[in-house]
């Protein structure tokens, strides 16, 4: 069995008030494994602890109780980092730096240098569009932009685990689009991503797995599909089908003492049909 | 883009628990966030100063005119880079924050007390730059003065005047304009900025703005040009009785004396600085700098972000 890329085990955190005798629990008991290569939902509203879980997934933040492990290694220790890229929730680079001074910064923290370093800052501009955007300085850049070169530098060291905050959050629907492209790109090289948002939908098609937090509880957890199937009803599309086929069926479904519940033409999603009407 | 294939080898090397390299690039990347927010512009400000005070001093002999630019250049050097140490080092951790960029930096494999050590670093480069550039701007602007009161005085002794005479006119003014005390009396300009970017680092670890940094480190700053006087008073009033030598260590401790970097009063009145005086305050200065820079280290390790 390979070693999970996040194992957290009965992670608890307590904050404290200040000035006050009294404490804020912000994840409770927490244990969750996400193995390699999966792309990970961690759902919650706000206050439910999901950031707090990040951050210790991070190293960011001690916890109180519990222990947290990246590829096998004490995430509180700085070396389990190597095996990870981070994008906060809108993040803020240096402004005055531009998008490759931006990536070659990074890639030095990482212990990258030379001629390695210069060509894989241009391979990722190059990945996240933005290399016609290399030389112009980050505090010119749009939100879409913004998440993108987020997305690059967390990328910069080749991590084997990706963790983004709100990956989309204030982006345009095309930006949007885009990102969730990447994601998907990167699930499909076999990196391991574990991502909080509120955009349900969005999770919906990247996510192999979601875990859903309430009030710093772990309250559901398991495969996206298993979770949200509903075991006893099926769904039929047809195309090109003739009313009296459709009657047909119809018939035969009330012999069978089966029960029709809803016959509709299906929708585009209002996301597809914005995308078709602005990039037409 | 590579693929992260378990198989092939990471591109980044192993990891290395202290990395020079690391601090190197946030101590560069420091400096060149301060330089693009245009700080040297202040720079013109010192050198309006400097020009300034050397043209309305032509009415006093030239050992006082010497002795006033010298006073008015390191004064103004010593306030200049305190200012710039405190106002650059005191926005910088709370923007890091404030801004998430701390968050993306320490997600990186970035020990906390290479973070601390490249910024002050990023700092210091910034003060050691500024340094030099106002006391080659101090030195040419010394230079033009000698230039001028030269010519002035060979022009009242007239052609009479014997080469010895002339010859003794031009040394005698020379040795009152650059003298090697002005060296250590910059360095310790220099050192008196650093100790305060180090201290100023510290209370910026624990202050919840930049508004308490600054007016804490404000404060500690005249408290410590002023607890040697205190001190003194005090003593002569109270005795050293053993309560108040210690209250007095525990001052000390906590305020660095930073009376004891002025050396420029002993530069004005013509007084050569001992080396030995002068290594104990480099000394003391690094001490203090390192010192600060640990106790920020211990703050910063603990604190959850």
């Amino acid at each position: 069995m390979s070693t999970p890329a996040i194992s957290i085990r009965n992670l608890t955190k307590v904050f404290p008030i200040p000035f006050k005798r009294e404490r804020v629990t912000a994840v409770h008991d927490l244990s969750l494994t996400v193995e390699p290569g999966q792309v990970y939902g961690l759902l919650g509203p706000n206050g439910s602890g999901k950031s707090t879980t990040m951050k210790i997934v991070l190293g960011l933040v001690p916890a109180s109780a519990g222990t947290t492990e990246i590829f096998g290694r004490d995430s509180s220790l700085v070396e389990s980092r190597e095996e990870v890229g981070f994008l906060p929730e809108n993040p803020y680079f240096y402004k005055y730096l531009t998008g490759e001074e931006t990536l070659r910064f990074f890639g030095k923290l990482c212990g990258l240098s030379g001629p390695k370093l210069r060509d894989r800052a241009r391979d990722l501009l190059k990945l996240v569009g933005l290399e016609n955007a290399a030389d112009r300085r980050i505090g010119g850049y749009s939100k879409g932009m913004l998440q993108r070169i987020g997305l690059a530098q967390a990328l910069i060291q080749e991590p084997r685990l990706l963790v983004l905050d709100e990956p989309t959050a204030g982006v345009d629907p095309a930006g949007s689009r885009e990102i969730k492209d990447l994601i998907l790109e990167f699930k499909s090289r076999g990196i391991t991503i574990l991502l909080c948002s509120h955009l349900l939908g969005q999770v919906q098609e990247i996510c192999d797995r979601v875990g859903i937090l309430h009030k710093g509880r772990l309250v559901r957890e398991g495969k996206l599909h298993d979770l949200i199937s509903v075991e006893n009803q099926t769904q039929l599309i047809l195309e090109n089908a003739s009313p009296e086929l459709l009657a047909r069926i119809e018939a035969e479904i009330n012999c069978s003492g089966a029960r029709l519940l809803e016959k509709a033409k299906p929708q585009t999603t209002l996301e597809r049909y914005f995308l078709e009407v602005t990039q037409s | 883009m590579s693929a992260s294939n378990p198989a092939t080898l990471p591109i980044h090397p192993p990891h290395k628990a202290f990395s020079p390299a690391r601090i190197l690039a946030i101590g560069a990347n420091t400096l060149l966030e301060l330089v693009r927010l245009k700080v040297f512009y202040f720079l013109l400000i010192f050198g309006l100063v400097l020009i300034g005070s050397s043209i309305f001093m032509i009415n006093f002999s030239f050992q006082e005119q010497f002795q006033m630019l010298k006073d008015i250049s390191l004064g103004a050097m010593s306030i200049f880079t305190w200012l710039l140490a405190v106002l650059a080092t005191a926005m910088l951790l709370p923007k890091d924050i404030e801004d998430r960029t701390l968050y993306t930096i320490l997600a990186k494999p970035v020990p906390r007390f290479e973070y601390l050590i490249g910024k002050l670093l990023g700092v210091l480069a910034l003060v050691l730059i500024s340094t030099l550039v106002m006391a080659g701007l101090f030195a040419v602007v010394l230079y033009a003065r000698q230039e001028i009161v030269i010519a002035e005085s060979l022009a009242q002794a007239g052609r009479e005047a014997t080469p010895e005479q002339v010859q003794e006119i031009v040394r005698g003014i020379k040795a009152s304009t650059f003298t090697w005390s002005l060296v250590p009396a910059i360095i310790a300009v220099y050192l008196k900025a650093a100790l305060c970017a180090s201290l100023t680092l510290l209370i910026s670890t624990f202050a919840s703005s930049w508004i308490f940094t600054i007016v804490t480190s404000v404060a500690v700053y005249f408290i410590g040009n002023i607890q040697s006087i205190a001190r003194d008073y005090w003593l002569a009033e109270n005795g050293g009785t053993a309560l108040t030598k210690v209250f007095l260590a525990l001052v000390s401790l906590l305020f660095p004396d930073l009376q004891l970097f002025n050396l420029v009063d002993d530069i004005v009145a013509g007084n050569a600085i001992a080396t030995g005086i002068f290594l104990k305050t480099a000394g003391l200065g690094c001490v203090y700098v390192v010192v600060y820079l640990f106790l920020a280290y211990f703050v910063f390790a603990k604190k959850e972000l």
